[in-house]
């Protein structure tokens, strides 16, 4: 059903009227592919929720988006004995009594009897319902106008779409376009085409899809006031993030908070860095030290620190190591073994990735071999390739084009023409345990077939050019040296976009594995430098690390100003991250001096050496592990929930972590520190800081003036455990 | 874009005036409103029993006396208080109690294996690529999982819980964690047994739990940004302790937690087995208010020695708590707002293998269904003489996954959005299971 809003922009196009435009002898041809698809998919009839849902609606069954014309043709005109249309009398067609609700339609009146597109699909089957007319020209794009603007607050704006064909000529088809806005909050979007702009300042894009073709329209909102160029000429520029960070601030109207404290940085630093809070000793030296550069000294020890591999190697096991429960537990193993190995060594990471993705061997002997045995098939690899190394989701385009982006059937089916020389023998997957060893080795040969049309798709990576593989060579090998080009514009922008969302708690460009026109980064020129200056400095993953700590960027406060305060995507003040499962459950180790085990760990191992995310662990599971049960097992949950809360509130396992006779609090309690000094140690070892005058007037409060020390060690401790300051990295 | 197959813009539905409301059309309001005068309601609970492994319907509720040797198996049946009917003679509480449910002897479907068929009759959808028997899938959101995101908290509880373990697909999918299971692994039969985490931990009495309370209050510093333009996960962080709290001093849910209220006959009739004390719960939480309770029971996977498993063990314990939870729901009145379900991933072999047991049979299984208005002492469908297929109203999961939705006043042909945004429809082409809401 369309609105009455509608009707009136049809009334105002063009409408629609064949190629040959109105003859004598009557209506001018129609074709189904130019002229009733767009019908139907302006109409929702092949929307993903309608009858292009797997096995269709009631019996009838479109393709989604009407990408393959030909199936859909198929099943309008001969499907069901031919009954959906009647050339006799072609309003009594079931297509169109369907469609106009005159019978039972579960999906409502999407066309009014009598309307245009009535009229135009009555007359196609009075024409004998061709698929096509000879010669008639095929669409090659579309366009949206306006292509860029930039908009005040609250303001309308319709978009225009043009539909461009191959003999040069354009048809106005915006009546037939999906348009869809990625964030509504910044602007809004009518199902025809309207957008009104909302009240924050940036940058946004409205997506238009006609057919299997898509367009955008940038939508750029300057801020009511820009501040003056004096107010960002005071900042401090540490590198090249800082310039262009306060540039792009300067158009968004918005500076940055101010620096924050050194017990800020220190705990902030630690914990992304290596994943484990400072020490008492180190938090108090660092605290102490007057030293102008000891903030960069800090960061040089914590990238040399032995820790760093461990919590770094996690990021990259949870996009990487499969499910135990399908792969086994030896391969898993392995591969998490092989990842840990190759961050101790910290190996650059074009090599890492080289070493990956032209593995061959024993599943129950080579690690990377893992990913060869989960990623079965070419296709598989294709969309897990594309989206880990390179940011682009391909995963729509294995069935149809992607809705919201450039990529079609094409680009899936010739990146998977990379993978299609892999062999594997053995007894395959679906290993309750360990399952059977499984060889995988390349072995030329292989084909990809277009599914719908059939052809031999030749190997190309998305966004580039066919490339050639030598004679006998591992096709493999060809896409990796194309992806570790210096050149490659894919690769280095989504690991470094990656990098930087682990320490802004969002990327650049976000999610940080959907790089797309319709999916803008927030500083462009930014990535790029990013991307740059990591290949020019050896794929080095410590380098760009390097650089992100020591700008003055990362260094701000959590605390908002007045321009910044709505700003939760551009990185103006400090993001507060709850910590991960593992870092989360370490650091209530390290404050209790009590430690957890794990199943096939030694005793005293930290969580961070879990090896899968099946090892049993309330804890763990509480404060989520990425769910290797899952579809995609890399989304990891790190918004609070009550189960968290009710876990650090009530836990008999942190009652009784505080209450062990050597726990820390204990031994602190029976030591021979004087009350205010023992305070001052568990908010060193918590909050890593010292406490204020008067938190050590409100903790002391509870300490007996003489006597066991030992219950109001363990609630002091118990209260920062429960507390924002330490859930948090702020 | 605000199309979706059933449904329409919101100005539509203006335009439209009664002629659909909320995406359904007039005829479909109608037999919801039918459907609510038939026990079905946004108050309806739900207790899920899950036979991990897949039970046999020959030696439960689907007997074959006439079926030859090799297929009829060691047990006789025995008549159940519905003339006509007989059961496996290993469950004769539930036969003396057939008149407060439903079995239905016609579900059928294609996925062989446990993986896929743990998540076929969870969730409702068949897995959308192959899987294996080892698998641990969600793909789908689980039952569970769309009840909680549809309910929210239920009187400060949260709203799924999974007793004994997570159900293999039991998990939230793309829904998100917040609605993922909470898990009680703990045995409750034992008797040290207490729900973890949801109150006060029995080594801290009570006064200092309330010093350590308040000093918490009165050290946690971090600046919170109340303006909610800011998104200040603290702030968050601040409302989820609130309702920790609230649960922990709530005396109600207390009282859900604790089964030691419960008077030793009662505890006594349910059995004092893992089961039987897992029931016992679940009925206390759902009548605290909690929607949907599943209880995990593993180990049906009889692919040896099958009678002697069954007789010694598995059905008498299931025969007794089952029968007792029906019953006890039955007299407290809670049965007509709180569906029991009974079923595992499918049914077992007509051929009994050489070593005594039965294997992996999707193309028959029993499931009992009781309360919400579900009748007593029906049977619903039939399989052929040997048992072999489904072969009379023969139902699908989706069907029984949209039967249990349409019972808890849910939209089982909604459509959800994964987190690529792609429209998915909640339960595809379910049609209900009519004899359960006669």
């Amino acid at each position: 059903m369309r609105s009455s809003a509608w009707r009136v922009s049809v009334l105002l196009c063009l409408p629609l009227c064949g190629w040959a435009g109105e003859t004598a002898s009557g209506p001018a041809p129609l074709s189904f592919r130019n002229d009733i698809l767009p019908i139907l998919s302006g109409n929702g009839c092949n929307a993903g929720s309608c009858h292009a849902k797997q096995g269709g609606q009631n019996g009838f069954q479109l393709t989604i988006f009407g990408f393959d014309p030909a199936a859909d043709y198929r099943e309008i005109t001969r499907n069901a004995r031919g009954r959906r249309i009647f050339p006799a009398a072609p309003e009594q067609s079931l297509l169109l009594l369907k469609a106009t609700k005159q019978i039972d339609h579960e999906g409502g009146e999407r066309i009014k009897p009598g309307s245009h597109d009535f009229k135009v699909l009555s007359d196609w089957i009075r024409l004998g319902a061709p698929l096509e007319i000879p010669g008639e020209p095929t669409l090659q794009s579309i366009s949206a106008k306006p292509e860029r603007g930039s908009y005040r607050k609250g303001q309308r704006q319709p978009i225009e779409v043009t539909a461009h064909f191959s003999d040069g000529s354009k048809r106005v088809v915006t009546e037939y376009c999906e348009f869809q806005s990625p964030l509504q909050s910044f602007v809004k979007v009518s199902e025809e085409g309207l957008m009104q702009v909302g009240n924050t300042p940036g940058d946004g894009v409205i997506i238009v899809r006609y057919l299997d073709r898509v367009a955008v329209s940038r939508v750029a909102v300057p801020p009511d006031r820009t501040l003056p160029k004096s107010a960002y000429a005071s900042l401090p520029v540490r590198n090249e993030i800082d310039r262009l960070s306060w540039k792009r601030f300067g158009e968004l109207g918005i500076l940055p908070s101010k620096p924050c404290s050194d017990a800020e940085f220190l705990r902030r630093a630690s914990l992304d860095a290596t994943g484990h809070l400072p020490t008492p000793e180190r938090a108090r030296a660092f605290l102490l030290d007057p030293a102008k550069d000891k903030r960069e000294r800090l960061i040089d020890e914590l990238l040399a620190d032995p820790n760093w591999a461990d919590h770094w190697a996690t990021k990259w096991r949870d996009i990487t190591v499969g499910n135990t429960q399908r792969i086994g537990v030896k391969p898993v193993y392995l591969l998490d073994h092989w990842i840990r190995r190759k961050f101790r060594d910290n190996t650059p990471y074009d090599q890492f990735v080289r070493e990956l993705l032209t593995a061959q061997g024993n599943s129950h002997r080579d690690g990377p071999v893992a990913l060869w045995r989960d990623q079965r098939d070419p296709e598989m690899m294709s969309a897990y390739v594309s989206r880990i190394f390179l940011g682009v989701r391909l995963d729509c385009a294995k069935c149809h084009h992607h809705p919201s982006e450039k990529w079609g059937q094409d680009d899936y089916y010739q990146m998977a023409a990379f993978f299609n020389c892999m062999k594997s023998k053995g007894q395959g997957i679906s290993a309750p345990i360990s399952g059977e060893p499984e060889d995988w080795w390349f072995e030329p040969g292989g084909k990809t077939l277009h599914p719908v049309t059939g052809v031999l798709m030749k190997p190309k990576p998305p966004g580039g050019t066919e490339l050639a593989i030598p004679e006998g060579a591992d096709p493999r090998t060809v896409l990796v040296d194309w992806i570790t080009r210096a050149d490659n514009p894919y690769f280095s922008r989504a690991v470094v976009n990656r990098v930087w969302g682990e320490f802004f708690g969002r990327g650049i460009v976000h999610p940080v594995d959907d790089f797309r026109d319709s999916n803008p980064s927030v500083n462009d020129e930014l990535l790029t430098w990013l991307g740059q200056d990591f290949v020019q400095h050896g794929f080095d993953l410590k380098h760009v690390m390097r650089r992100i700590l020591n700008s003055a960027l990362y260094q701000t406060s959590s605390l908002p100003n007045e321009t910044n305060l709505a700003d939760n995507t551009n990185f103006s003040r400090s993001p507060r991250r709850r910590l991960t499962a593992e870092v989360m459950l370490d650091a209530v180790c390290d404050v209790t001096g009590v430690r957890d085990s794990f199943d096939g760990l030694p005793l005293e191992s930290r969580a961070v050496r879990t090896w899968n995310n099946k090892l049993p662990s309330v804890f763990l599971d509480t404060f989520g592990r990425p769910d290797s049960s899952a579809d995609c097992p890399c989304e990891r949950m790190l918004s609070p929930t009550m189960t968290q809360a009710l876990h650090l509130l009530n836990s008999e396992a942190l009652v009784s972590k505080l209450a062990q006779s050597d726990s820390l609090p204990g031994k602190l309690a029976a030591g021979p520190m004087p009350t205010p000094a023992l305070i001052e140690e568990i908010y060193l070892r918590t909050f890593s800081r010292f406490p204020t005058p008067e938190e050590q007037s409100i903790a002391a409060k509870i300490f007996p003036a003489s006597g066991d020390r030992r219950k109001a060690t363990e609630d002091l401790t118990w209260a920062l455990l429960n507390s924002a300051e330490f859930v948090f990295n702020h | 874009m605000n199309r979706n197959c059933n449904g329409v813009g919101r100005r539509d539905f203006l335009q439209a005036g009664l002629a659909t409301l909320g995406g359904l059309s007039l005829t479909e309001m109608l037999r919801f409103r039918a459907e609510a005068a038939t026990g079905t309601a946004t108050d309806t609970r739900c207790i899920f029993i899950w036979l991990d492994g897949g039970p046999s319907h020959y030696e439960t509720f689907d007997p074959k006396l006439d079926a030859p040797d090799g297929i009829r198996g060691d047990f006789k049946t025995i008549p159940t208080c519905v003339p006509g009917v007989r059961f496996s003679e290993h469950v004769p509480k539930l036969a003396k109690n057939f008149d407060k449910f439903t079995v239905i002897r016609s579900i059928a479907h294609n996925q062989n294996n446990h993986g896929a068929g743990n998540h076929y009759l969870t969730t409702g959808r068949p897995t959308p690529v192959p899987v294996g028997c080892g698998a641990f899938v969600t793909f789908h959101p689980s039952l569970g999982s769309v009840v909680a995101s549809e309910r929210g908290l239920s009187n400060g509880m949260p709203s799924y819980f999974n007793l004994g373990s997570m159900t293999r697909s039991g998990g939230p999918s793309f829904l998100g964690a917040s609605h993922a299971p909470f898990v009680i692994s703990d045995n409750p039969s034992q008797p040290s047994f207490r729900v973890r985490d949801v109150s006060i931990p029995k080594s801290l009495d009570p006064e200092r739990a309330g010093s350590r309370r308040r000093l918490r209050e009165e050290l946690d510093r971090l600046t919170r940004i109340q303006e909610s333009v800011a998104e200040d996960p603290a702030v968050a962080l601040d409302s989820f302790y609130e309702q920790a709290h609230r649960l922990v001093y709530s005396t109600e849910a207390q009282a859900a937690f604790d089964l030691s209220k419960e008077p030793d006959p009662v505890r006594d009739a349910y059995g004092r087995t893992d089961l039987g004390q897992r029931l016992l719960l679940a009925r206390r939480l759902t009548e605290a208010g909690v929607p949907f309770v599943s209880v995990h029971y593993g180990g049906w996977d009889h692919h040896g020695e099958i009678f002697p498993k069954l007789k010694n063990d598995f059905l008498p314990k299931t025969d007794q708590a089952v029968s007792a939870l029906i019953n006890d729901l039955h007299q407290r009145g809670s049965l007509k707002n709180t569906l029991v379900v009974l079923l595992g991933e499918f049914g077992r072999t007509p051929k009994i293998n050489p070593g005594g047991g039965r294997d992996h049979w999707s193309f028959a299984m029993s499931v009992l269904m009781a309360g919400a208005g579900i009748p007593g002492g029906q049977i619903v469908g039939a399989t052929d003489v040997k048992g072999y297929y489904a072969n009379e109203n023969v139902y699908r999961p989706e069907d029984f996954a949209a039967s249990i939705y349409t019972k808890m006043g849910i939209d089982h042909a909604q459509i959800l959005h994964d987190t690529a945004n792609r429209p998915i429809q909640l339960i595809d082409r379910g049609q209900l299971i009519k004899e359960l809401f006669a």
